[in-house]
């Protein structure tokens, strides 16, 4: 596997755990029981993805590195929907895909 | 429709955008500054010892903190997209501070984020417990 590609896949496991962490989060103020305990695992697994995206960045340039994290947009949305039942509208899906092509587009020449 | 948009959202919204564009140039600065062939407990060390890793530390916990107020006050699909209003302001900080050339595919992406964030901005900030339930 080559470094690029290395450091394209540790970038894509980062966007996944940061959906899987801000949705912890957003339970830890949703309900009152178990508070720390939702922020507690919530902070771990952002810390392991801070680490994860350090060590990323010395594989590819941040720009892409920028690109490939805003897929956490789309994990979010998803996970929002499924598992805090948030009213996800067609016009957040609209506004959440003109972000992830805007993005791509910014990144892509920088 | 959005109606009754909070004052303390919007400024939640405004300092987790500010932070997170203050947070991209020192990360990248900092990992630029670690040594290039070293052992993760090296990095560790260097890290410790790095006052812009501890700056960025520090941050971070403003950041988190900042974070969990916004999400009492709305909903995380509607929160986290809004957030990418950072690549605009990394945009307008390369163009006009250092000088950077602005092309039309930059321009463009910039449209499309502004484009997105206005559709999202449409939208309830927050699903109330009722809508969540049914």
């Amino acid at each position: 596997m080559g470094q690029t590609t290395f450091g394209v896949l540790l970038v894509v496991v980062c966007a996944l755990l940061e959906g899987v962490a801000q949705v912890l989060l957003k339970k830890s103020v949703l309900r009152a029981v178990r508070r720390y305990l939702w922020i507690s695992f919530g902070v771990l697994i952002l810390l392991i993805q801070k680490l994860i995206y350090s060590e990323a960045l010395l594989f590819i340039d941040v720009g892409a590195a920028y690109v490939i994290s805003s897929l956490n947009m789309i994990a979010i949305t998803f996970m929002s929907r499924c598992l805090l039942r948030e009213k996800v509208t067609r016009m957040r899906w609209i506004g959440v895909c003109l972000i992830f092509i805007g993005v791509g587009l910014v990144a892509a020449r920088a | 429709m959005r109606k009754n948009f909070p004052t303390r959202l919007a400024a939640g919204l405004l300092v987790a955008i500010l932070l997170d564009t203050v947070l991209q140039i020192v990360w990248k600065s900092a990992v630029l500054s670690l040594p290039s062939d070293g052992s993760p407990w090296l990095n560790l060390q260097a890290i410790l010892h790095n006052p812009r890793f501890l700056f960025l530390i520090l941050l971070m916990a403003w950041q988190f903190f900042n974070w969990l107020m916004v999400l009492g006050d709305a909903d995380l699909s509607y929160a986290q997209p809004l957030t990418s209003l950072s690549y605009v302001s990394v945009f307008c900080l390369s163009v006009f501070y250092f000088k950077e050339a602005a092309d039309l595919i930059r321009i463009a992406g910039i449209l499309f984020v502004l484009a997105g964030v206005w559709f999202i901005s449409q939208t309830d900030h927050i699903t109330h417990s009722k809508e969540r339930e049914a």
